[in-house]
C-alpha cells in the first residue's frame, strides 16, 4: 500500500497541524484526522498483529467495525488497549503503539505462530491440553490447569494499565421526546422533522463530526445539506451530541449513552470528566444507525492493503488520503462503483472486478470515461504479499462456481461483499432481524416498540432515499408522541436502491487450492474453522460462535457474522435465515469500566453516614469503624494504647465510674396516632398495651415466620405518641416493615410512622456515676433523680444550656445507664456538657469495642445472635413473649420445629483454662466428637475485664441445661486451633441486674 | 418538644465546618446551604385530609394544601405534599392538632437544606437524580422524593432554584459529590 496525503481537499484543517507519536516515532497529521487516516497519510501500513497467528494487519475500515488497526493509546496509568485507530481522533502529544507484537508490529517475532497455523484450529488449546493422554485419561484436567496459565499469558489483545485510573467519570440522566441515533442523511432529516414538529429531540453521533455518510461525499450539495440541517436543529433547540455512542437500548425507552468528553484533548482540565455515562429516557427512538460494508472470505483477505471500498472512499474524500495507487475493487454490488470513480478521479489506476456478469451500460460507460478498467464475472481469489498486498490472484466464473484465473499487481484491494444494516440496538430489545433476500442482509422485522429504523439501517441505499426515510420517521415520531395519528405521515422509501441486484458472495475458493480466508480477523477465525465446527457436529449458530469465538472479539461480529452464517448455512445445506443470527447485546462498542463506575468509587463507593457527633468524636481521639453505612467510634485510645488496652480501660472505667458512647446510629421511629398503642402492641411479641406514659420498655419483634426480626426499646411520650428505637443494622428494615403493615394489613389503624433517626443525636451515659453526670448537665437536676427517673423511666426536659432533650433510663451495658437524645444540630453542645461532667468523675468516652465487651458480659443480644435463624426462645427471651395476645409471628412461632427443646440456645462460654482465649466463629463440639458442624457456634467473644478472662456468647443445641458441667471444644481448626471451654449462663456479670437498677 | 424554649447555643449543621465560600463572576452552578431549617411534618388521616391540610395552609399563609408532587410557597414558608397523607411545612412551626385530625412532628434537624441554582443546576442534579427536571415536567412548585447516590432525598423547585433536603447523616457525603461534580461548571458556593 503506498498511501499518500492529497495536496488539497478533505475535511481536515491543514492550518492546524498535529504532532503525535506512533511506536515512539513522531509523526504529523492534521486536525480532523483519525489516528488511522494520519498513519495512512504517513505511509504506515502495518498497525497491528493478529490474535493467534500474529499476522500483520492494517486498516480494514474507517469506523467502529475495524478489525485490523487495533492499537494501544496512552501511557502509564492512562494506557488504553484495543482502541480502534479508525475512531481515535489525533491530538498533539497523542501516544499510540501497536500491540500483540514484539519488538513491534512491523517485525514481530510472534509471527512464527503463523507457521503452525494449520494446527491452531478451533478448540486447539482445549483439544491439545485437556485430559492429555495417556496420563490423564479419565482423570480430569489437572495438567490443563497448569497450561492454562501459560496460554493466557501468550494470548490476549493488548494489556490494560495495572495502575489506578486517574480520570474522573460522570454519570447522568437525560430526558427527551425523541432520541435519534446517527447523524447521517437519514438521522439529520429525522431529527429536523421531529424538532419542526415541536418535539424535544436529542441527536447522538458517535463520530466527532455530525454528518455520517455526508462526510464521505465530495459533493458541495452534500455539504450544503449537512450544514443547513445542523443550523436548523440548532435553531429548533434540539440537543446535538457528538462523540456520543448509544451503546444499548433497554425497556421503556431507556437508552445508554457514552459521551467521550476528553479522549481527544491533549491536556484536559482536571475537573472535566473523561467520559459521561448517560441514561436517557425517551418516548420515541429513531435508529438511523447506518450500515456496515462486509468483506468477503478469500485467500489472505487480511493482508494490509485490503479494506472495504467505502473505507477508501472515506479516506480520500473526508481525510484527503489516497490509500493506494494501483487499486483493485472487488465487489458484488453497485455501491463500490462510486468509490472506484472517486479514487480514479484523484489519479489512481483503478480496476473493478464484479462477481456479477452483467451490468447496466450507463455504469460501464462511466467507467470507460473515467479510465476505470472493469472485469465482469471476476473476483478476488487470493491476495499475495508479505507485509502488504502486492498482487491479487483472480477467480472467474458464474453463479458461484469459481475457477482460478490470472493475477494482477496492485497496492490496494478494496472489497465490497454487501452491506449489513446496523440493527444491533434493535436486537438489544429482543427483536430478531429477518433476512432480506433481495438485499442479502438482515433487516428489522415489523415490531411493536416505539422505535423506527431509518435510512441504510433499514437497507435503503441511496442518499436521497435515506433523507426521505429519515424525514418520514421524524414525522411519524411527531404523530406518535403527540398522539395525532399517522394520517399525515408520508410513506418512507422501501429497502434497496441499487440498479443491478446484489449477487451472493461470501467466500471464494477453487478446487485444489488451499487458502487462508479470514471471516473474523480480530480473533483469527477462518472459513475452515467454521467448516471444522460443522464437521464436529455443531449445528446451532450460538454454539458455533462460542466454539470458534466468531464474533466474540471487540467488534462483536460486526464484520464477520454474516459470512460465518453463510458458510454454516452452506455446510448444512440450508439457507441463511434457517441458520439464524446471533443476538447482538449491549454495548454496541466497548465501554470503559471507569465510565460504568462513575464517581461511585474510593470514598464515594457508598455514601458515608456520619453522626452529628462525628467531628466531635474525631476531635476527642476516636478511631472510627464502619457500621453499615455509618461510621461510629470504635475506641478512644490514649497515647500509646493498643485497641485491646483501650477497650479494657474503657470497660473498667464504665463499670467503675462512667462512660459515654455515641448511639445516634440506632434506628429511631416516631409512631403517632390514636391507634399507636394497638399498633405497637401488635408488632412486638411482648405486652405493650399498658405501657404508661413516661415509661420505656424493651421489645422484641418477630417476622411472620416466628423468627426474631429485631429488638429495641419503645418510649411512650403521650397517649398517642411513641418513640421506638431499633438496632443500627435493622433500622431501615423495621421502618419499611412498619409501613408495609400499615399500608397492607392494618390500613384501618390511624397510625403514622416516620423515621426520626436523623432528627435526634444520642449518647448513652453508663456507669455508677451516670446519674451524677446527668444531674450536672440538665436544667433541673431533680428531674433525673432516682424517683423522678427510675429504671425504664422517660422524661422530656432540657439541658442546662436550654437545648431540649429526651432521656430514658435504659441499659445495654448492664450499668445504671441512660440514653439522652437532643436535636442533631445541638449534639456537640450536649457532648461538651456530658464530657465535661464525666471527666470530673474520671469517666471515659468509649466506642463499639467496649460496647461489645459490656454487652457480652451481660449476655445482651445483638444482630450476630439475632441472625435470622434464632427464635425468641433460642435467645433466652421466650418468657417475655405474651400468650395473651396475637402479634406478628405469634402463630408460626408455635411451629413444632421451633418448639424443640434441643434447638441451639443462647449460652455463655468460658475457657476451661482461664488463661486461654478463643475466637468468634469457632464451632462448639462435644469433647468426644470434634467433627462436622458440631453442636453449636460462638457468636461473640471479648476479654472480660470484670471477670479477668476471655468470655463468649454462642448457641449450642439444648442450651445450658444440657451442657452444664461438661467440657466442650471450641473448634477452630483453620485459625487458632481448638480450645476446651465450658458452657455457662449467658448472663456472666451481674445476672440479677442490681447494678442497672441501682 | 417545646420549640419556644430559649436555647443559648447555636445550631451546628452537618456542613458547617466543611466548606468555604467560593465566589465566581458568572458561576455555572451556585450551591448554597440554607441554614437554620425549620421543617415540620403534618400527617393526616384519609378522612381528615382536606379539612386539616387546608386549615394548616391557612394558618401558615400559603394558598391551600398542595396536590401530589406539588408545593405552595408564600414568602419564606412552603408547604410540600411529600406523601399521600403527609405534608412538610418549611419555614414555620406547627402546633399539636387533635390526634383524630392528625399528628405533627418536628423534623428541623433531620435534613440539611441545600439550594442549587445557575444555568447548569439541572445538569448537575441529573448527574445523580433520575428525574425529568425539564421545565415542562418539573416547573417551579414541583416536588419529588427521589434518590441521590442511593440515598432518599426530597427536592422542590422555587423561583430561587432547586431546593434539596438531604438526610443529615448523609449530607456531607452527598455535598462532597455535588461539589466535586459541580467544579466543571464553574462552581460558586455561597
Amino acid at each position: 500500500m503506498s498511501a499518500s496525503r492529497l495536496p488539497a481537499g478533505g475535511r481536515i484543517d491543514r492550518d492546524q497541524p498535529i504532532e503525535f507519536h506512533w511506536d515512539n516515532r513522531k509523526l504529523k497529521g492534521f486536525k480532523g484526522d483519525t489516528l488511522a487516516s494520519a498513519l495512512m497519510a504517513n505511509g504506515e501500513s502495518i498497525l497491528g498483529r493478529s490474535f493467534k497467528y500474529h499476522r500483520p494487519r492494517g486498516i480494514m475500515s474507517a469506523g467502529v467495525e475495524e478489525s485490523g488497526a487495533i492499537v494501544t493509546v496512552g501511557r502509564g496509568n492512562r494506557r488504553d488497549p484495543n482502541v480502534k485507530a479508525t475512531t481515535q481522533e489525533i491530538f498533539n502529544g497523542l501516544q499510540a503503539k501497536g500491540q500483540n507484537a514484539w519488538p513491534n508490529v512491523r517485525t514481530d517475532l510472534g509471527s512464527v505462530n503463523g507457521l503452525f497455523s494449520r494446527f491452531f484450529s478451533a478448540g486447539f488449546y482445549y483439544k491439545t491440553f485437556m485430559g492429555i493422554p495417556p496420563m490423564e485419561w479419565g482423570k480430569g484436567t489437572g495438567i490443563w490447569m497448569q497450561y492454562e496459565k501459560l496460554i493466557r499469558k501468550a494470548a490476549g489483545m493488548g494489556v490494560a494499565s495495572r495502575e489506578p485510573d486517574p480520570d474522573i467519570y460522570d454519570h447522568g440522566h437525560m430526558f427527551c421526546d425523541v432520541l435519534v441515533v446517527g447523524s447521517g442523511p437519514a438521522g439529520l432529516a429525522a431529527a429536523v422533522a421531529a424538532a419542526e414538529g415541536g418535539l424535544d429531540v436529542v441527536l447522538v453521533e458517535q463520530d466527532f463530526e455530525i454528518g455520517g455518510d455526508y462526510l464521505n461525499q465530495s459533493s458541495t450539495e452534500a455539504e450544503r445539506k449537512r450544514s443547513s440541517q445542523i443550523s436548523a436543529l440548532k435553531k429548533l433547540g434540539a440537543r446535538v451530541m457528538t462523540r456520543t455512542t448509544a451503546f444499548g437500548l433497554y425497556d421503556y425507552g431507556v437508552a445508554g449513552l457514552l459521551e467521550r468528553v476528553t479522549d481527544h484533548v491533549a491536556v484536559p482540565a482536571v475537573e472535566i470528566p473523561r467520559q459521561r455515562f448517560l441514561t436517557l429516557r425517551t418516548k420515541h427512538t429513531i435508529l438511523a444507525t447506518g450500515a456496515l460494508e462486509r468483506s468477503v472470505a478469500f485467500g489472505n483477505n487480511d493482508l494490509p492493503g485490503i479494506m472495504t471500498a467505502a473505507a477508501a472512499n472515506s479516506y480520500v474524500n473526508r481525510f484527503a488520503v489516497q490509500a493506494g495507487q494501483r487499486i483493485i475493487v472487488a465487489t458484488n454490488n453497485d455501491s463500490a462503483y462510486s468509490p472506484a470513480l472517486n479514487l480514479a478521479r484523484t489519479g489512481a489506476d483503478v480496476t473493478v472486478l464484479d462477481s456479477r456478469t452483467s451490468l447496466p451500460d450507463n455504469i460501464l460507460g462511466l467507467l470507460d470515461t473515467k479510465g476505470v478498467s472493469h472485469r465482469a464475472g471476476t473476483t478476488a481469489l487470493n491476495a499475495v504479499g508479505k507485509k502488504g498486498i502486492a498482487s491479487l490472484e483472480l477467480a472467474s466464473g458464474d453463479d458461484g462456481q469459481w475457477a482460478a484465473g490470472d493475477s494482477l499487481t496492485c497496492d490496494l484491494l478494496l472489497v465490497s461483499g454487501g452491506w449489513s444494516p446496523v440493527v444491533n440496538l434493535l436486537s438489544h430489545r429482543g427483536v430478531k432481524p429477518v433476512w432480506d433476500k433481495d438485499n442479502l442482509c438482515f433487516v428489522a422485522p415489523i415490531f411493536d416498540e416505539p422505535i423506527q429504523m431509518a435510512g441504510s439501517a433499514n437497507a435503503i441505499w441511496g442518499t436521497s432515499d435515506c433523507e426521505a426515510s429519515g424525514n418520514a420517521a421524524g414525522v411519524a415520531a411527531v404523530a406518535a408522541v403527540k398522539g395525532t395519528g399517522m394520517n399525515n405521515v408520508t410513506s418512507a422509501p422501501g429497502a434497496g436502491g441499487w440498479e443491478t441486484p446484489i449477487a451472493p458472495l461470501y467466500e471464494v475458493r477453487v478446487d485444489n487450492k488451499k487458502t487462508k480466508c479470514f471471516i473474523d480477523p480480530q480473533h483469527d477465525v477462518t472459513a475452515d474453522d467454521v467448516r471444522l465446527a460443522h464437521q464436529e457436529g455443531f449445528v446451532s449458530v450460538e454454539h458455533l460462535k462460542r466454539y470458534t469465538t466468531l464474533g466474540m472479539a471487540t467488534d462483536q461480529g460486526k464484520m464477520g457474522n454474516i459470512i460465518g452464517l453463510a458458510l454454516m448455512a452452506e455446510a448444512m445445506g440450508r439457507e441463511i435465515p434457517e441458520v439464524g443470527t446471533t443476538t447482538f447485546r449491549p454495548p454496541y462498542t466497548p465501554i470503559s469500566l471507569g465510565a460504568l463506575t462513575g464517581r461511585g468509587k474510593g470514598a464515594h463507593f457508598k455514601p458515608l453516614r456520619r453522626t452529628p457527633m462525628h467531628d466531635w468524636n474525631l476531635a476527642a481521639g476516636a478511631t472510627m469503624t464502619d457500621a453499615g453505612l455509618w461510621q461510629r467510634p470504635w475506641y478512644f485510645a490514649r497515647q500509646g494504647e493498643t485497641i485491646t488496652e483501650a477497650y479494657i480501660r474503657e470497660t473498667i472505667t464504665t463499670r467503675e465510674t462512667v462512660g459515654l458512647v455515641d448511639v445516634t446510629s440506632l434506628g429511631k421511629i416516631a409512631i403517632q396516632g390514636p391507634d399507636a398503642t394497638e399498633f405497637i402492641n401488635s408488632v412486638y411479641s411482648n405486652a405493650f398495651a399498658k405501657l404508661p406514659i413516661g415509661k420505656a420498655r424493651y421489645g422484641i419483634m418477630l417476622r411472620d415466620d416466628g423468627i426474631v426480626m429485631d429488638d429495641g426499646t419503645s418510649w411512650r411520650l403521650s397517649e398517642t405518641d411513641y418513640f421506638m428505637t431499633t438496632t443500627t443494622a435493622h433500622a431501615a428494615k423495621v421502618m419499611v416493615f412498619l409501613e408495609e403493615l400499615l399500608q397492607t394489613r392494618w390500613p384501618h389503624l390511624q397510625v403514622h410512622v416516620t423515621s426520626v433517626s436523623e432528627q435526634w443525636a444520642g449518647s448513652a451515659v453508663a456507669g455508677p456515676k451516670s446519674r451524677a453526670v446527668l444531674e450536672a448537665c440538665v436544667a433541673d437536676p431533680a428531674s433525673v433523680a432516682n424517683e423522678a427517673l427510675p429504671f425504664m423511666g422517660v422524661i422530656e426536659t432540657s439541658l442546662s444550656n436550654g437545648v431540649p432533650c429526651r432521656i430514658a433510663r435504659i441499659s445495654f451495658s448492664g450499668e445504671m445507664a441512660y440514653e439522652m437524645y437532643v436535636p442533631s444540630d445541638y449534639s456537640e453542645s450536649m457532648m461538651d456538657l456530658l464530657w465535661s461532667a464525666a471527666q470530673s468523675f474520671d469517666g471515659c468516652l468509649y466506642g463499639t469495642e467496649t460496647l461489645g465487651a459490656l454487652r457480652i458480659e451481660k449476655g445482651h443480644v445483638t444482630g450476630v445472635e439475632l441472625d435470622g435463624r434464632a427464635t425468641i426462645d433460642d435467645a433466652g427471651l421466650g418468657k417475655m413473649a405474651s400468650d395473651q395476645k396475637s402479634y406478628i409471628g405469634s402463630a408460626l412461632r408455635s411451629r413444632p420445629d421451633l418448639l424443640r427443646t434441643d434447638r441451639p440456645q443462647l449460652v455463655g462460654i468460658f475457657p476451661k483454662d482461664k488463661t486461654e482465649k478463643f475466637k468468634a466463629g469457632s464451632v462448639l463440639c462435644s469433647e468426644n466428637k470434634v467433627e462436622g458442624h458440631g453442636d453449636g457456634w460462638i457468636t461473640a467473644v471479648t476479654h472480660s475485664p470484670t471477670l479477668g478472662h476471655w468470655i463468649g456468647l454462642g448457641y449450642i443445641n439444648g442450651g445450658y441445661d444440657q451442657w452444664s458441667g461438661q467440657t466442650v471444644v471450641a473448634a477452630d481448626p483453620v485459625r487458632t486451633g481448638n480450645t476446651n471451654v465450658e458452657i455457662v449462663s449467658p448472663h456472666m456479670v451481674d445476672p440479677s441486674g442490681e447494678r442497672m437498677r441501682g | 418538644m417545646d420549640n419556644t424554649l430559649s436555647v443559648n447555643v447555636a445550631r451546628v449543621s452537618a456542613l458547617a465546618k466543611h466548606y468555604k465560600p467560593i465566589i465566581k463572576d458568572n458561576p455555572g452552578v451556585t450551591l448554597t446551604e440554607v441554614p437554620g431549617l425549620t421543617l415540620w411534618q403534618l400527617a393526616v388521616w384519609p378522612d381528615s385530609l382536606q379539612r386539616v391540610a387546608s386549615a394548616v395552609a391557612d394558618q401558615i399563609g400559603v394558598s391551600g394544601a398542595p396536590g401530589f408532587g406539588r408545593s405552595n410557597t408564600q414568602a419564606a414558608v412552603s408547604m410540600l405534599r411529600i406523601e399521600p397523607l403527609k405534608f412538610w411545612v418549611i419555614g414555620a412551626a406547627l402546633t399539636e392538632p387533635d390526634p383524630n385530625d392528625g399528628a405533627v412532628l418536628d423534623l428541623s434537624h433531620s435534613r440539611t437544606h441545600i439550594r442549587i441554582s445557575g444555568p447548569h443546576a439541572t445538569t448537575l442534579l441529573n448527574s445523580y437524580l433520575p428525574l425529568d427536571l425539564r421545565e415542562q415536567s418539573f416547573a417551579v412548585g414541583a416536588v419529588a422524593s427521589t434518590a441521590f447516590h442511593h440515598v432518599g432525598v426530597a427536592l422542590w423547585r422555587t423561583d430561587k432554584g432547586y431546593e434539596l433536603l438531604l438526610p443529615r447523616g448523609f449530607a456531607l457525603s452527598l455535598w462532597e459529590l455535588l461539589v466535586e461534580s459541580a467544579t466543571q461548571y464553574d462552581l460558586s458556593i455561597t
